[in-house]
């Protein structure tokens, strides 16, 4: 098998590209549903009254909400210029790796978002395994950071407080559907 | 209303959290999908999924992810913080599955002012370890 694709592909490891903003601002609702899907009933994400006692002074969102606020509009298309990491997965749909698995997940928070925040976040590939054997065929592991930060924090500047990582396989069975990240 | 909450004192190393089971089925994996805003069809189209030789729909990391919160602070109660989860995703969650969730407190200790625990879990479901992971979690110490 050709190795170009596996060539062009770590040029991109490393490459931030231009930060972005969450598509909605941290809000209630988000949370409410977040809480009523996750079956999650503590006071602190969904009871003012509790929330507005506690050393926050209101509503949090759950800190393991945090993705949430990165993931892409399914419609209409986003208009921004093309990421690195878009650039990464459209270059393996070409190499024919449509399947994306994620196998492990670390997150550290610093601070807790609440209702208004704006999140912005800097995302980028930062490691990729040659070809490997799995039990779901061949793929590679794809290891991918996310580092998050508000509108808040020292002299109008931004103050980092949620930090992730997600390894993922990336292979050649279809989990994705096409091209839908 | 009163919550309970879980002191640091109290807390042993080697201590067993208690064991919670979940019925799992479609509609507690598509009302996670969707409140993560994860519109990939492997989380809620049963036929897409079966076009592509997989048995059905399962839960997706962003779910896995928002029950370790739900475990563990329902566990400690509101008053404790979440500072760090890891996991490691193994056997698929599918509808119809039960999820058993256990976990054991790994290690008790001080950093700076912050009373802290290492707590290591896992969720089971019938095709085996759906996760496997750790959280870090400060718990309100007395008297301070």
């Amino acid at each position: 098998m050709s190795q170009e694709y596996y060539e062009e592909l770590k040029k991109l490891i490393g490459q931030g590209g231009t930060p972005r903003e969450a598509l909605d601002e941290v809000c209630k609702p988000m949370i409410r549903h977040w809480c009523e899907a996750m079956q999650d009933g503590n006071p602190l994400y969904t009871n003012e009254e509790f929330a507005r006692k506690s050393k926050y002074g209101g509503i949090i969102a759950p800190p393991t909400m945090m993705l949430t606020f990165t993931m892409p509009p399914l419609w209409p298309p986003r208009q921004d210029p093309p990421h690195p990491f878009e650039q990464f997965l459209a270059k393996l749909d070409k190499a024919g790796f449509l399947g994306i698995l994620v196998t492990n997940v670390s997150q550290k928070y610093h601070r807790p978002l609440s209702p208004g925040d704006r999140v912005t976040f800097t995302y980028k590939v930062t490691d990729m395994s040659p070809l490997k054997k799995t039990s779901l065929g061949n793929g590679h592991f794809v290891t991918t950071s996310f580092v998050f930060t508000n509108q808040k924090g020292g002299d109008g500047g931004h103050s980092e407080f949620h930090r992730l990582e997600v390894r993922h396989w990336v292979g050649r069975h279809n989990s994705r559907g096409g091209r839908n990240r | 209303m009163t919550w309970k909450s879980l002191y640091w004192e109290d807390v042993q190393e080697g201590q067993q959290l208690p064991t919670v089971t979940m019925n799992i089925s479609c509609t507690t994996i598509v009302a996670g999908a969707i409140a993560s805003r994860d519109f990939t069809p492997v989380h809620h189209d049963r036929a897409f999924v079966q076009s592509v030789g997989m048995k059905d729909i399962f839960m997706n990391n962003a779910t896995i992810c928002g029950f370790s919160g739900k475990y563990l602070t329902d566990w400690t109660g509101p008053q404790g913080e979440l500072k760090e989860i890891s996991f490691r995703i193994g056997a698929s969650c599918f509808p119809g599955d039960t999820m058993t969730m256990t976990g054991k407190v790994a290690k008790k200790y001080t950093e700076g002012s912050e009373h802290l625990v290492d707590v290591e879990y896992e969720f089971n479901v019938p095709g085996g370890r759906n996760c496997g992971g750790k959280g870090v979690i400060a718990l309100p110490a007395r008297g301070r």
